[in-house]
């Protein structure tokens, strides 16, 4: 196969993609139960990102109702 | 007026106030250190009226609320992590006070030590395997018969299963060969394409974590990965803060 993606490859700007930092901050690092407890686990985590991520991009693509 | 909490980015050791002058953190909120034998919390004010749980619970919906907060904090911790050893902490983790911060720091001291050992001198490269965009079947080819569309349409998307099996089976061996030489890896979810708003399927979203010196022969690595298999594409970025390797056990 001859086809390959086309993107950007590394030696960009080191700006973390929103994505990839979301990723991150919301479903690794260290977690400490702090004084302020919200349910965010990994299914709340993955379904507020998707939620939050998608509904902009869509609304991008989409006439504003 | 609101009441405050304080809001939690970083864990290091060692860390003096004015290192991090110049950083803001939240809402313009001034970085001070609290510290718990030799761990050193970085936080800074919080509203809690909007960093409360009820808060919390309405502002994670709002991705521009969600951006500036993650951005602030990876802020943060990058001002942190050129100073020492960095322990990032999950996204909103707010406590009321600053014996709140301790108490929190008390309860996972050994578990911290151990992470801030693990992570120092070291940093975070993401890898990313890309399959090509699939391609289109041509569906009109001048003077095909119905049978012959048909039998072509099955050929292809048997096809389509092998290949699927085979760039994954590389995509199992790009993350093996990169770990090589590294101190930690992980395979992170692959992200949904239509957030990376890339044209393949991601095939692996793995984590590495090298130490500083040998970025350079880690990312060469990368390369002549890329330049056997030119099937997929492998996307490498970083240094990142080691986010994804700083990990309390439960």
């Amino acid at each position: 196969m001859e086809q390959t993606v086309t993107q950007p490859q590394a030696d960009r700007p080191s700006q973390i993609a929103l994505v990839d930092l979301l990723d991150r901050l919301l479903g690794t690092g260290v977690v400490l139960a702090g004084d302020i407890v919200i349910s965010l686990s990994g299914v709340d985590l993955v379904q507020i990102r998707l939620q939050a991520l998608i509904s902009t991009i869509r609304s991008d693509m989409v006439e504003p109702r | 007026m609101s009441e405050s909490g304080r809001y939690l980015y970083a864990v290091t050791r060692g860390l003096e106030p004015q290192q991090l002058a110049g950083t803001p953190g939240l809402d313009g909120g001034h970085l001070d250190v609290v510290e718990h034998l030799d761990l050193c919390a970085v936080v800074s004010d919080v509203a809690l009226d909007e960093y409360g749980e009820e808060g919390l619970r309405r502002n994670l919906e709002h991705l521009d609320w969600l951006e500036r907060v993650a951005r602030t904090h990876d802020s943060v911790v990058h001002a942190v992590a050129s100073v020492g050893p960095t322990a990032p902490l999950r996204l909103a983790t707010v406590y009321l006070d600053d014996e709140g911060v301790r108490r929190g720091l008390a309860e996972r001291c050994a578990e911290l030590d151990r992470v801030l050992g693990q992570v120092a001198g070291r940093l975070e490269w993401s890898v990313k395997v890309l399959a090509p965009a699939t391609p289109v079947v041509s569906t009109a080819e001048r003077g095909m018969s119905g049978a012959e569309y048909l039998r072509r349409k099955k050929a292809s998307a048997e096809d389509k299963e092998i290949n699927d099996a085979l760039l994954m089976d590389l995509a199992d061996k790009v993350y093996e060969a990169l770990a090589d030489g590294t101190v930690a890896s992980r395979r992170l979810q692959p992200q949904d394409q239509r957030l990376t708003g890339l044209a393949g399927t991601m095939l692996l979203n793995a984590a590495y974590l090298v130490q500083d010196d040998d970025g350079p022969a880690f990312q060469s690595h990368v390369k002549s990965l890329q330049a056997e298999h030119h099937e997929v594409s492998i996307e490498c970025q970083g240094p990142w803060p080691p986010y994804s390797f700083a990990v309390l056990e439960q």
